[in-house]
């Protein structure tokens, strides 16, 4: 396509912003990570490089207690949304059919309504049917957000695939289940492992529709967080924080990867 | 007339349908039941008298909540001009706009330069810049506490090169609104990236051809091919600012207000569920006229051009 | 001859180290004013990378080459004259058409009533007249190309650049396309550079055109004695069909398999040597003739008859005249070749 060499194509200018961009974008998480490890407990000196502060927060019997909650609420979120997200895929992929229209809205609502305006949303419709603020209404809500970030994946992983191969295990005698299991599933349980990690991460990293709709003892991990920014700045927060942080980071490289490995072999 | 027999073809196409919306229909109406008639429920919410500790007297209905946007009842009863939230709608608006704008100019050039590398190296750079995208946003913005605060990392760094006393940096609208450009950078990024991506570069080959140099060829060739991922980075950016709560909670001063902490207040100190559920219907309003004009613009584009 | 283009030792080597290749190799030619130039070869020989070397997109490892005199050595493609007709057209989506010829000139700060006054000779010299406000899209495949004409000869170029610009049309419509370059190029008075695969459109439209392979020119020269007097197998090989002949020189004769053929006198006894000889110079007889051969296939062609013999020759006999006899498959026949349509070949092998 275009020739590196070519002097043509360099915009000036655009290097030195790239590098402001990548600093912008990455120093703030380098400081609060290095600083989970500093000795001092008070400000940004560095005085020396611990583990105690991980310690801490492993023996913080409320840490360990929301990060179960946070667990036990995306691991559920993630499996009802991605086996949801995945019937409802298989079901829009291939032709086109009347109302079509409407779910594709539908999924679309979760991802371009402010957090704010579903919590608030929620949490008015929780208290006014009179259900009680759980760790259930907690992933009820989760569910309905994760679906669509399990969906887009899965979605377009089926597009990729070329139609024809339904056919060719139907020449070749496989009913169509048999051929969904042989042929379309296998062939798709990369984008179905992609959607379903980022379904998890998101369902890990929400604060504000948690924060609102969260009872008594359904606290998460980003809701405890939150509590204890709110009362000061300690080392511990950092620790907790860079814990959370490099949780995600993990999944989505892993889903990065997963995703590069598919593509690979669709390709 | 006679309706003649579905053929054969007609009815496996029926059969087909069913087993389509077999499928469809559990993720549907899980949205449908705790999103959609949430908003529902919010809606009707908004337009009821406020109960007297928090919740609502149902059956009791009033446009008060919408009124109270601008209006309020002074000690003698009338109504008189309150520009108390207003002034609120104006910073959330403002602030939101400063960090589309900033997040434009920092974001339309990165992509521009990833666009333009190697695929190899593409693929990294983005890779790059969607760990942020993915990582917990309440974590990114606590890690400006600790740059922003006293005796943090910015002000410890201009300490070693000579500058003496406080900054008072963190709680103000400055550090809003690096924070909301912080978070929602990569969500700029992306949708540009992926339309610079699509580009066919021939196109700006075909503009250096004419005569146009690279700054023409911007302006001329690649601004108005990349024009609808601009609008939707700019809308991805414009809408959750608008909304967030937490990064003006924790970065902003008690003055440095947004809609979203005015909505969580009548849930919380406040107590006036009619209020809030009005200020977030009208939030929702807003977010849906934008998308509307922006399918407007932008589908009929496409399909023109495809 | 005056020159237009003079392109010396143009070296161009992509990627670097092990895995550099040489997309050009020390190429040199002349181009001359108001000429119809074609390069022609098989894709990868470094035809479009030549041209994009001239059109400013590609910058030579070496060499250098000069326009009317002036080097074009670190000028960007927006400051050279020149203007190029994209493979795949690259008209703007977003711009009308008339938009898209304009294009140049505005940015070139023409004055208004100026651009309109070409983009509207412009369309009437494509034929495009009254489809200026339409998009590209709207537009079929050879009225896009059109338009890419025109866009581009709309800044009258000094040269006009086309990257296999006729390949994405259709058959009828590239033939038609053939003429309107041509008459297009007359009339326009623009050294008019051709890249391409097709040794037909080469053929028919080209003043000179040179031929390459992997990144040299093999040979340059005005279609007739491209065609009459390939130097080369490659040459003889890439363009028309070809019927190629060895042995060994003998009496001013070439002693070969199936007999001897007449050849210029100038080529030294003894020494081995192969000749082109195009099948539709062969003659079939019953009787006689240089060479004694067997038909192994006839395959009818319409206006012609191909005879495919033993000994990997081919002949083509039309088929206009019933006074040409027909052979029958098997039968044993014998080939004249005239002396003037035998043209020796200087890789011997």
């Amino acid at each position: 396509m275009t020739s590196s060499q070519n002097p043509l194509w360099r915009f000036p200018g655009l290097q030195a912003i790239i590098w402001f961009f990548f600093a912008f974008l990455y120093v703030p998480i380098f400081v609060l990570v290095a600083l989970s490890f500093n000795k001092n407990d008070a400000a940004t000196l560095w005085t020396g490089f611990t583990f105690d502060w991980y310690r801490v927060v492993l023996e913080n019997d409320n840490i360990v207690r929301a990060a179960q909650n946070s667990l036990i609420v995306a691991l559920s979120a993630t499996a009802v949304s991605t086996v949801l997200a995945t019937a409802a895929a298989l079901g829009m992929a291939g032709r086109r059919f009347k109302g079509q229209n409407v779910f594709n809205a539908l999924v679309g609502l979760p991802l371009l309504v402010p957090e704010i305006v579903t919590a608030v949303a929620s949490l008015l419709f929780f208290l006014s049917l009179g259900i009680p603020l759980s760790l259930v209404t907690v992933i009820i809500a989760h569910i309905v957000f994760c679906t669509p970030f399990a969906y887009l994946p899965i979605r377009a992983r089926l597009e990729g695939l070329d139609p024809r191969i339904n056919e060719a295990a139907a020449d070749l005698y496989s009913s169509p289940l048999r051929a969904f299991w042989r042929v379309t599933l296998p062939l798709l349980l990369p984008g179905i492992l992609s959607g379903a990690m980022l379904a998890f991460i998101i369902s890990l990293d929400d604060f504000v529709i948690t924060f609102f709709v969260a009872g008594a003892g359904a606290t998460t991990l980003p809701v405890y967080i939150f509590g204890m920014i709110r009362i000061g700045i300690t080392p511990e927060v950092n620790a907790v924080s860079s814990l959370l942080l490099l949780l995600s980071i993990a999944v989505v490289t892993l889903s990065y990867f997963l995703g590069q490995r598919g593509a690979a072999h669709s390709s | 007339m006679t309706r003649a027999a579905p053929t054969v073809k007609q009815r496996l196409e029926r059969i087909d349908l069913l087993g389509r919306w077999g499928l469809i229909l559990p993720a549907a109406l899980m949205i449908f039941s705790f999103m959609a008639l949430p908003m529902l429920v919010m809606a009707l919410i908004s337009i009821l008298e406020p109960g007297n500790f928090g919740g609502v007297k149902w059956g009791a209905y009033s446009g008060d909540a919408y009124q109270k946007f601008i209006l309020e009842r002074d000690l003698s009863d009338h109504l008189v001009v309150n520009t108390d939230y207003l002034s609120i709608f104006s910073r959330s608006f403002s602030l939101s706009a400063v960090t589309t704008v900033l997040t434009l100019l920092l974001g339309f050039p990165s992509a521009l330069y990833i666009a333009l590398q190697p695929p190899k190296r593409r693929q990294i750079l983005m890779f790059l810049v969607s760990i942020p995208f993915w990582t917990n946003l309440l974590v990114r913005t606590y890690s400006w506490i600790l740059l922003l605060r006293n005796g943090g990392l910015i002000q410890s760094g201009l300490e070693v090169i000579g500058f003496r006393g406080s900054l008072n940096l963190l709680y103000t609208d400055f550090a809003v609104q690096v924070g909301l450009v912080y978070s929602f950078l990569p969500f700029m990024v992306l949708p540009i990236y992926t339309s610079l991506e699509k580009l066919d570069w021939r196109l700006v080959e075909a503009a250096f051809d004419l005569g146009a140099n690279r700054w023409s060829a911007l302006r001329r060739v690649i601004l108005p091919l990349a024009a609808p991922g601009i609008a939707s980075g700019c809308i991805l950016v414009f809408i959750p600012a608008l909304g967030s709560y937490f990064i003006p909670e924790l970065l902003g001063g008690s003055r440095a207000l947004m809609i979203g902490n005015l909505i969580q207040n009548q849930f919380g100190a406040s107590r006036n569920w009619p209020f809030g559920a009005a200020l977030s219907f009208a939030l929702l309003a807003f977010v849906l006229v934008l998308m509307l004009l922006y399918a407007l613009r932008f589908q009929r584009n496409l399909e023109a051009q495809s | 001859m005056n020159s237009s283009i003079v392109i010396s030792n143009v070296s161009v080597i992509f990627g670097g180290g092990a895995n550099a290749v040489k997309a050009l190799d020390q190429v040199s030619l002349e181009i001359a004013q108001n000429e119809f130039f074609t390069l022609l070869g098989p894709s990868g020989c470094g035809k479009t990378t030549l041209l994009r070397c001239i059109a400013g997109f590609e910058i030579p490892s070496t060499g250098s080459i000069r326009l009317d005199g002036v080097a074009l050595e670190g000028l960007p493609p927006f400051k050279r004259p020149v203007n190029t007709v994209f493979q795949s057209y690259a008209l703007f989506p977003h711009l009308t058409v008339a938009q898209n010829i304009a294009f140049g000139l505005q940015e070139r700060r023409v004055a208004k009533a100026e651009i309109e006054r070409t983009v509207g000779r412009m369309l009437e010299l494509v034929k495009l007249s009254g489809y200026g406000a339409r998009k590209p899209a709207q537009l079929s495949g050879g009225q896009q190309q059109r338009v890419a004409l025109a866009r581009a000869l709309a800044n009258s170029p000094k040269v006009l650049l086309l990257d296999e610009s006729l390949s994405a049309l259709d058959l009828k419509l590239r033939q038609d396309m053939r003429l309107e370059l041509k008459r297009l190029q007359r009339d326009t008075g623009i050294t008019f550079v051709f890249v391409t695969h097709d040794q037909d459109e080469a053929l028919t439209m080209s003043d000179r055109l040179a031929v390459m392979r992997s990144g040299q020119v093999a040979q340059i020269g005005t279609p007739s004695q491209i065609y009459d007097h390939p130097r080369s197998k490659y040459v003889a090989d890439f363009i028309g069909d070809t019927n190629f002949l060895s042995g060994i020189v003998r009496d001013n004769r070439l002693e070969t398999q199936s007999g001897f053929v007449p050849i210029p006198a100038d080529l030294p006894q003894g020494s081995k040597q192969t000749v082109a000889v195009r099948p539709e110079r062969l003659r079939l007889v019953s009787d006689g003739g240089d060479l004694r051969s067997r038909i192994t296939q006839i395959v009818y062609m319409g206006n012609e008859t191909m005879y495919h013999l033993e000994g990997d020759m081919r002949v083509r006999v039309p088929n206009n005249a019933g006074a040409t006899p027909q052979y029958a498959l098997g039968a044993e026949v014998g080939l004249v070749v005239p002396l003037s349509a035998v043209q020796p070949l200087e890789d011997a092998s």
